[in-house]
């Protein structure tokens, strides 16, 4: 049960009985006072005898599956009056504060018997993952509209948010240079890292050097007598090669870089990675993992490959423990035996706690190629130019020394074997990307 | 689909009947509390001892019960009197009334009838009011210096008493007074005497005692004390024992507040509370169960950095946090001017030397040498380390004017490395 505001109104106004009745002496005047809330509240108990249950009501939603990060959606719930009275109802809809209703998440509505009304709300939700609803609350006023009645209805809604992918921008360009080094720009330069692709006809511009006389012995000129054709051999970049991306989410994921949580970053760059590798013919495989397995995408590719990452990765948050970099290399070893490359996206930063990834990382490199990604605090590095008094100079010698721990981790990265990327947390994915095209324009992979 | 529409949504809210039902241990343990409390009021109410000093039926220790049952014991008849009309009545002319006026309730008028219809009139700690009526020429004298025993008198009950404990106060008689048969009994040197006896303004006969010690139960045993209150009040066969109550008050001579606002005040006041009442309940019902919205553990990954700066902030480890800047000054130098990762400190302070033209052994106190001996110079210093790298950038800018001679080998070493085309060899 509930009042509304015309019930407070109601009450106050019978200061004009009282007051009329008070020129007449003051017991009349109590007198007024007693009778007239009497008389409203004889008339809420009247109004709430006639309101409709709110409790006989049929609710169903009609929510999409999935959205991404940033983008509208618009969530309806039908309203149904299964009672015999007209239904003049408030409802609020329990969503997350962070689903993003826009406005206020409840609605006039009125529903006679046996019908049905529709509430439309739009959501822009504000944070990744599952983005919740678990009930509906409906407040039936009564005819008059003094007081209402009220119950919290079960119906459980779900949306999916998906991580943005902004970096997504980045991959036309990177797609036009993996075009550059794929088939169908065939490369006259053989080298590691190419397979042969066919023999064609020279023509002006290609590389003397590619021609392959044999070739050309077989292939006479029917056009002129006696004279062979020039055949040149393409080749293309190697395919089928296998990328194990590692997502470390432990207690470093957590960190917020820039207003981005490492995590965030780290998936922006798998997606683009995925994305140009996918293109590139090779087969992605990811893993996110601390001390256990939090998600894993095996096997999937083409298009399939983003929708079951993003999915993957939507549910997935930083936890506050350490992780168990001594359990990645079996890990690995489930998905494949063969060279690969793998991706470790982690935090390598400081001494202290890269020392499990420096553990671990001799296994892995010697059977892969490792990169290992880490986004670079941009603060730090703005931190170390200021050094106008004293408590500057002592921030910017901090910062140095982030830095420098964080050069050292890079070196003791580099010097057993793994390659290292660094950027700030919007040029992380790009670079990364780049790294492949390298890997694979020179045959690492 | 369809048939849990029929069904209508499963509903969490309680009715009326399952919350009764549901909270019954609770509704009945609140309902015995309260109608517990309802119960001990009303015994408490009626059963507790009323707490006024020189009450006849107070046996506290400010209360005077101790001294009313041994009176009634020696068949003195104890009338108790809580309004002027019912002492009035008891006195009748004959009785001993004794006043205790705590609050200053009687006002002359009623002081003066009292007076008048008491044969004996015993006043304990009297107000101003009550001197000025009933005594004029007597005055107060402040609390006497500790036990009096200088009886000073010829009053019967003050000469069988002898002495009087500490805490009395104190009354002078003027001469006017004395000239009209006032005499004071226990002096107390030259400040005043305990107690003063005399014929009223009404003609009767009047005691004035200064002080509830000689009457109150605490003390009431100490010296004299109850010889005096026991000569005083056991005279006559009746005493009345008149503590001016809530009746007494003089409520005719201003109109009440009550009387002044017209009759619809207080309703519409009580209207105003029922108001804000229904407005809180109108605003302060939740619609529907908090939302809980479960949020990640996010950390600024800036937090490390700041707490190492507070850290040599606090042990002013000045050489310390300049090493940190020297390090980072020497590394990106020696990036800058593609040195070797194996090039040492003294390579680097050469180059950087060549490349700015500055003086080497000034560089190398810079970037080794100097220690920082307070604060300023640690900031000087650090500003020195970051003027020698900006200096060292310009002197590889190609849009620099003039590249030294030094500078500008070093810029020739690495000319356009990258083929334009992007291959590879």
């Amino acid at each position: 049960m509930s009042l509304t505001g015309r019930f407070a109104l109601l009450v106050a106004l019978g200061v004009v009985p009282v007051v009329i009745a008070g020129t007449a002496g003051a017991p009349a005047a109590w007198l007024a006072l007693v009778g007239w809330l009497a008389l409203v509240i004889g008339a809420g108990v009247l109004d709430l005898s006639l309101a409709a249950s709110p409790r006989r009501v049929a609710l169903r939603r009609e929510l999409p599956d999935r959205v991404r990060l940033g983008e509208p959606i618009t969530a309806v719930l039908s309203v149904e009056n299964l009672g015999q009275r007209m239904l003049r109802a408030t409802v609020r809809d329990g969503w997350e504060p962070s689903a993003g209703v826009a406005g206020r998440n409840r609605r006039r509505l009125r529903v006679p018997p046996s019908e049905r009304r529709r509430v439309t709300m739009q959501l822009t939700p504000l944070r990744r993952g599952d983005r919740r609803t678990d009930q509906v609350t409906i407040r039936s006023a009564g005819p008059l509209g003094l007081w209402s009645r009220q119950a919290t209805l079960v119906s459980p809604g779900r949306v999916r948010v998906l991580p943005p992918f902004h970096s997504r921008v980045h991959l036309p360009s990177r797609l036009t240079r993996l075009r550059e080094l794929d088939g169908r720009t065939p490369l006259l330069i053989r080298g590691q890292g190419t397979e042969f692709d066919s023999i064609r006809e020279y023509v002006r511009g290609d590389d003397v050097r590619s021609i392959d006389w044999r070739a050309t012995a077989r292939h006479t000129d029917p056009e002129v007598p006696g004279g062979t054709r020039l055949m040149v051999r393409t080749w293309r970049p190697e395919r089928d090669r296998r990328i194990v991306i590692v997502a470390d989410t432990s207690r470093t994921a957590a960190a917020r870089i820039a207003d981005e949580p490492r995590l965030d970053t780290a998936f922006e760059a798998s997606l683009l990675l995925a994305a140009l590798a996918s293109h590139a013919g090779d087969r992605v495989d990811f893993l996110a993992w601390d001390r256990r397995l939090r998600g894993r995408v095996h096997g999937a590719s083409g298009p399939e490959l983003l929708a079951r990452m993003v999915d993957t990765m939507a549910g997935i948050d930083a936890e506050l423990i350490e992780a168990d970099w001594a359990a990645v290399p079996a890990q690995v070893r489930r998905i494949t035996s063969r060279h690969a490359l793998v991706v470790l996206l982690t935090a390598a930063d400081s001494p202290g706690t890269a020392r499990g990834l420096l553990s671990v990382l001799p296994q892995l490199t010697s059977r892969h190629t490792v990169v290992v990604a880490s986004v670079a605090d941009p603060a730090l590095i703005d931190a170390g130019r200021a050094r106008d008094d004293l408590v500057q100079v002592y921030a910017a010698a901090a910062a140095e020394r982030g830095l420098l721990d964080g050069e050292r981790v890079g070196a003791a990265v580099r010097r057993l074997g793994a390659l290292t990327v660094t950027a700030a947390p919007l040029e992380l994915p790009p670079a990364l990307a780049d790294l492949y095209l390298e890997l694979k324009a020179s045959g690492r992979l | 689909m369809t048939a849990s529409l029929e069904a209508g949504a499963p509903v969490v809210t309680p009715t009326v009947r399952a919350f009764i039902r549901h909270r019954r241990t609770w509704i009945v343990i609140a309902a015995v509390l309260v109608i517990g409390a309802l119960l001990v009021l009303a015994i408490q109410g009626g059963a507790r001892q009323p707490g006024a000093p020189l009450a006849p039926d107070n046996p506290g220790p400010a209360g005077a019960k101790a001294l009313v049952e041994v009176l009634r014991d020696h068949g003195v008849t104890v009338t108790e009197a809580r309004a002027l009309d019912a002492a009035l009545d008891a006195a009748d002319g004959t009785a001993t009334v004794l006043l205790y006026d705590e609050y200053g309730l009687l006002d002359d008028d009623r002081l003066t009838e009292l007076a008048e219809a008491a044969e004996r009139l015993v006043v304990v700690e009297p107000g101003f009011t009550a001197l000025e009526t009933l005594a004029p020429g007597i005055r107060f004298a402040g609390a006497a210096s500790g036990p009096l025993d200088e009886v000073a008198c010829d009053l019967g009950p003050a000469e069988s008493a002898g002495s009087l404990s500490d805490g009395q106060r104190l009354v002078t008689v003027d001469e006017g007074a004395a000239d009209a048969g006032w005499e004071g009994c226990f002096r107390d040197g030259e400040f005043g005497f305990a107690v003063a006896n005399g014929p009223s303004s009404a003609g009767g006969d009047l005691t004035i005692v200064g002080a509830t010690t000689v009457f109150a139960n605490e003390t009431i045993t100490g010296a004299g004390n109850a010889a005096l209150a026991i000569g005083l009040t056991g005279v006559t066969d009746e005493l009345v024992w008149y503590l001016p109550g809530p009746a007494d008050v003089d409520a005719a001579d201003a109109p009440t507040l009550g009387e002044l606002t017209p009759g619809w005040v207080s309703p519409v006041m009580v209207l105003a509370i029922v108001v804000v009442i229904v407005a809180g309940v109108w605003q302060g019902r939740r619609f529907g169960p908090l939302v809980v919205e479960r949020l990640p553990v996010h950390v600024p990954a800036g937090e490390t950095s700041e707490g190492r700066a507070r850290m040599y902030a606090r042990t002013a480890s000045r050489t310390h946090a300049l090493d940190q800047l020297r390090m980072g000054t020497i590394r990106r130098i020696a990036r800058v001017l593609r040195l070797p990762r194996s090039a040492d400190v003294d390579q680097v302070t050469d180059a950087a030397a060549r490349a700015t033209g500055r003086d080497g052994a000034s560089v190398h106190r810079l970037l080794v040498g100097a220690l920082p001996a307070n604060d300023r110079e640690l900031v000087d210093l650090a500003n020195d380390l970051a003027r020698l790298e900006a200096e060292v950038h310009r002197t590889l800018d190609p849009r620099a004017a003039a590249p030294r001679a030094s500078g500008s080998a070093h810029a020739a070493e690495h000319p356009d490395r990258d083929d334009p085309t992007g291959r590879r060899p």
